[in-house]
């Protein structure tokens, strides 16, 4: 305690430690909600990102039919010729795609399902059995196709219709059997499986027709940067007179996604910094409180020598240490009540001990601890200020 | 004039108020010399409190001149006015005023730590402490712990502890009781004969009778200033 104004100071905040604390848990809150969300934020993009960039490496393409059509993953309606890529379309973006990735064609069209008296309408996909074993590499039961006559299902769709390995339907007027079933893919912009029946190619030219005018090319790529240099091959090869395709790059999707997350847990920030507001007002109050009741105080240290700016200081102090201790017990409480908010909001804390996440608690408390001593600032500036006789003579 | 501490010329004061201005200090003219014991007395709401905050550099004139060891005060800065009550002038006020938060001997050692920006190692604070007759297990201790009479003696002592060239005492026996209070004046006396300016305002004719000089004063003027053979 060298500096003898800075240990009054402290004295002061210890005689009052109650209301100092009282104050101090305003900024406590203010940092517990800015950094609370601030790491829920962290988390919840790198969780989506997460997620998401197992689609992001995957690019389709659809026939652009000039009827608008957009969104592009959806099936188109009922098979008409244009729908479809042509056998040399698929061709071209085979050779473009080249040593980039792997190309797999797929047939989509909603067809009719049939099993006993129940009746409804289905999304159907034919692929080749060796794009099925690439691709829906993730069968919870089963196998691949071994004939024309069995198909793959989703989970969805197997719980739905109370169907299992072996059960038996038929979709187009045609009977089938299980022969597998397709584990949930979740969002994916290539194949929604989930509550859909893939067949085999041959199965779905025979039924439906389109032999080898498939109405969707999918490309999984080695590398998720080469997406741009893909997407431009093929719209500048194959677009150059008329636009005839469409290129949607998924990539794109997952990094708007985490950008919309970011906005959304940007502006809960916000938010959450009027409860610093209102910190602010309290601290404010107490300081001003802490000036009128020691206004004597302060005539005497005047009248003793002591300097306008060294009253302030001694205020400012005041108000640091109560931001200090505000601060402290903020970090303490963020961390705890962060963890479970986020494994609670997010399902997961996988990221919660990163850099990224962590970063926001000294940075909520230096924005708390700031604002706790630009709110004293008046105050001590009025203590300040304060005639030294006028001060004396008060009670 | 080398020895003159304090010397007012034409000294003026007035506190404008909306109901009318106060005039407070009406033309004094004063000088004081080194080593003097004067006690000031007068009717309440004379000026007397107003005068002494004028030599205490608190306050300024409104008009008149007021050197205190021979530099003007008049266009002095805060700053400055702050820095010569640190270190040339020591104060004991009626209600002792000891800071709250300090201990005494902290409270003797304060304005030695704002004057020389450390702590006293010389040992000079508990020596002054001694000589007002505070032991070191009383020193430990706040303010709100000590009797009157204690903490005018540690007042006194935090007075001198940067050696000023005055003492200004405003009432300092107002509220002790007049065995206490005797002890104090002898205390005071005691400085003052060992060379200490003493300026003392007062209403009791008792301690007037101490002083070397006595200035009434009536209506912010001085009515009469003469010397004690007594
Ligand atoms: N700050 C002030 N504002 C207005 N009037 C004041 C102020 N201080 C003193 N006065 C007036 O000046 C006069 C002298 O006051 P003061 O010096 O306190 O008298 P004393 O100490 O002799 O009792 C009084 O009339 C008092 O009301
Ligand atoms: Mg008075």
């Amino acid at each position: 305690m060298k500096d003898i104004i800075f240990a009054m100071a402290v004295r002061n905040v210890r005689i009052n430690i109650l209301r100092s604390i009282l104050a101090a848990i305003g900024i406590t809150i203010g940092i517990i909600s800015i950094a609370s969300m601030g790491m829920l934020g962290t988390n919840m993009t790198a969780s989506v990102t997460d997620s998401l960039s197992s689609m992001a490496d995957k690019l389709t393409v659809n026939p652009y039919s000039g009827k608008g059509g957009g969104g592009g993953g959806g099936p188109p309606g009922m098979g008409s010729e244009s729908d479809n890529l042509t056998k040399k379309q698929f061709k071209d973006i085979e050779k473009i795609v080249g040593k980039y990735g792997f190309v797999y064609g797929v047939h989509n069209i909603r067809a009719k399902v049939k099993k006993g008296s129940d009746e409804w309408n289905t999304q159907v996909y034919g692929l080749e059995v060796s794009a099925m074993r690439t691709i829906l590499d993730n069968l919870t039961a089963g196998g691949y196709p071994s004939s024309d006559n069995s198909v793959l299902i989703g989970t969805r769709f197997a719980s739905d219709n109370d169907l299992e390995l072996g059960s038996r339907f038929s979709v187009g007027g045609n009977g089938v059997k299980v022969s597998g079933i397709i584990e949930s893919r979740g969002m994916t912009m290539d194949l929604n499986t989930d509550s859909a029946i893939v067949m085999t190619k041959d199965k779905y030219e025979s039924l439906f027709g389109a032999k080898d005018e498939f109405g969707q090319a999918n490309i999984v790529l080695n590398d998720i940067n080469d997406a741009e240099t893909v997407t431009n091959a093929i719209e500048s090869q194959m677009n150059r007179r008329e636009e005839n395709v469409r290129v949607q790059d998924s990539s794109r999707m997952v990094s708007m996604i985490s950008s919309s997350v970011t906005t959304i847990t940007s502006f809960a920030s916000l938010i959450a910094s009027i409860s610093l507001l209102v910190a602010a007002v309290s601290i404010f109050n107490i300081m001003m409180m802490s000036v009128t009741e020691r206004i004597r105080e302060i005539g005497v240290l005047r009248s003793i020598g002591t300097q306008k700016k060294e009253i302030l200081r001694m205020f400012v102090y005041e108000a640091t240490l109560i931001g200090i201790i505000g601060a402290i017990l903020g970090m303490v409480f963020s961390l705890v009540m962060g963890y479970f908010f986020i494994l609670i909001m997010v399902g997961s804390v996988k990221y919660f001990f990163t850099y990224e996440s962590l970063i926001h608690l000294p940075y909520a408390m230096a924005v708390g601890l700031v604002i706790c001593i630009f709110s004293g600032l008046y105050p001590a500036w009025r203590g300040a200020q304060m005639d030294p006789i006028e001060a004396l003579r008060a009670e | 004039m080398t020895d003159e501490v304090v010397h007012l010329e034409n000294i003026s004061k007035i506190y404008p108020l909306v109901s009318g201005d106060v005039l407070a200090l009406d033309n004094i003219s004063l000088s004081i010399k080194t080593g003097e014991f004067v006690a000031i007395i007068g009717p309440s709401g004379s000026g007397k409190s107003t005068l002494l905050n004028q030599l205490g550099c608190l306050d300024v004139p409104t008009s008149g001149d007021l050197k205190i060891d021979g530099r003007s005060i008049t266009q002095m800065s805060d700053y400055e006015l702050t820095h010569l009550r640190l270190i040339s002038i020591g104060f004991i006020f009626q209600k002792f005023n000891l800071l709250p938060l300090l201990s005494a001997y902290e409270n003797v050692e304060y304005p030695y730590t704002l004057k020389y920006r450390k702590r006293d190692s010389s040992g000079r604070v508990s020596k002054l402490l001694a000589m007002v007759g505070i032991n070191e297990e009383l020193a430990k201790h706040k303010p709100s712990e000590l009797s009157g009479g204690q903490q005018q003696r540690v007042a006194i002592a935090r007075s001198l502890v940067n050696n000023p060239k005055i003492l200004l005492c405003d009432e300092p026996t107002g509220n002790l009781d007049s065995k206490t209070g005797h002890l104090v004046m002898n205390m005071l006396k005691k400085l003052n004969s060992r060379g200490k300016t003493l300026i003392i305002v007062t209403h009791d004719p008792g301690i007037a009778a101490l002083a070397d000089r006595i200035i009434t004063i009536r209506d912010g003027q001085i009515v009469s200033d003469v010397g004690n053979v007594s």
